[in-house]
């Protein structure tokens, strides 16, 4: 219900709505919580119209475009899997991410976000026949190479925030397969963790042009029972562009952070 | 003249909405949501940066002790899509901040709202609340 309420753009709106009327500032007034609906603030950025999937000239998909982030990547990703299913921790791995607090957030400490885990703000897709490249304003500033070359794996890096990520197409599908992640990013705001095994399986579509819609396979022998798959959209974004974000130039948080902003539902 | 600039605020806020969750980490782990605060005083300094744009008033008491509070706001580029500019606050200016205090007992809050003397009011990006 909760997930149903998030992903809803009419009560997203409904939401604005009635924390706009309520927005005056009256001094001993306690405000109204407000749903956490994390997209509100790219609301207007979001393409109102939508056509036919664009394509390349060879006939692909063509997933170039200026994205929004998928609400459900930010504070927890067990709210992107199906509907009842729940993450297959590891007994260690649930332990673990009760243990973690939010001040050691690596995002809330200007860290890389990693796999899949999204900041509340836009990447661009920069799409050529032989490389796909992500672009993130703020997960944090980084970026993703695709190769479409035909390559495998490198077996020559060590482990790294965004790993190693070849991509092929599959008809209308972008199938991209991600290994070599190190295990320092969280997953999500929770701190759901992974090992070193973690492989990425994400296989992405553009049905109309307005819209992305993603598929991640998590298979992470060391920290879960059984691969999952998470189910995500981007909205496309218009009249506005990616920019800078440092996160490390100021933080000041870290440091005022206290116990943990996100608990797992027992 | 006042009634028709407070009807005017009041059409505003209808129009411009509140805007939760732009943060790099937790609100709920740094601020009470719900221990509002206002706080009017003058700017001293401005802090246009990443991840978090910041600027801190004194604040002076009734018994005139002034004291510096350090307000945090949203990100530079997130302030920029609300419709900010970087000249909005300015040194010396007077403004009303509406907002959530810190929860570490800090002279530090979250902004909501800021509003200037002239009566130009904008939404801060608060990230409030991000549950």
């Amino acid at each position: 219900m909760k997930k149903d309420l998030a992903r809803s753009p009419v009560t997203a709106l409904a939401v604005v709505a009635v924390l706009s009327l309520s927005a005056a500032p009256v001094r001993g007034q306690v405000q109204p919580e407000g749903g956490g609906v994390a997209m509100v603030s790219l609301e207007k950025y979001k393409a109102k119209k939508s056509g036919p999937t664009p394509r390349t000239a060879d006939g692909k998909p063509d997933l170039s475009g200026l994205w929004g982030p998928d609400p459900n990547l930010l504070g927890d990703i067990s709210h992107a899997l199906k509907p009842g299913e729940q993450l297959p921790l590891q007994p260690w791995a649930l332990k673990l991410t009760k243990e973690r607090l939010s001040k050691d957030d690596p995002m809330a400490n200007c860290q890389p976000s990693g796999v899949p885990r999204m900041a509340p703000y836009l990447w661009k897709i920069v799409q050529t026949p032989k490389l796909i490249v992500f672009l993130y304003e703020a997960n944090m500033h980084s970026y993703r190479q695709i190769f479409m070359d035909g390559r495998g794996h490198r077996k020559d890096t060590d482990p790294s925030s965004y790993g190693d990520s070849i991509g092929k197409w599959e008809g209308d599908t972008l199938v991209v397969d991600t290994v070599g992640f190190d295990d320092k990013f969280w997953f999500d705001g929770v701190g759901h963790p992974h090992t070193e095994k973690l492989h990425v399986i994400e296989r992405f579509r553009r049905p109309d042009s307005a819209h992305l819609e993603f598929e991640v396979t998590i298979d992470d022998p060391g920290a879960y029972t059984r691969p999952f798959t998470l189910f995500e959209h981007s909205p496309l974004m218009v009249n506005t562009e990616i920019m800078e974000y440092f996160c490390s130039e100021n933080n000041q948080d870290v440091s005022h952070i206290i116990g943990k902003g996100r608990t797992i539902p027992e | 003249m006042k009634i028709k600039l407070s009807v005017l605020v009041a059409g505003l806020s209808l129009l411009v909405p509140a805007i939760p969750a732009l943060a790099h980490h937790s609100f709920v782990a740094e601020y009470d949501g719900k221990r509002p605060v206002t706080l009017s005083g003058v700017v001293t300094r401005v802090e246009w940066t990443n991840p978090h744009a910041r600027f801190y008033i004194d604040v002076k008491d009734e018994n005139g002790n002034v004291t510096n509070w350090n307000l945090e706001l949203a990100s530079p580029i997130a302030l920029r899509r609300l419709g900010w500019t970087r000249d909005f606050l300015e040194v010396g200016s007077v403004v009303t901040v509406f907002g959530s205090l810190a929860k570490d007992g800090s002279k530090m809050a979250n902004a909501r709202t800021v509003t200037l003397a002239d009566g130009r009011k904008m939404e801060a990006g608060s990230s409030a609340p991000n549950k």
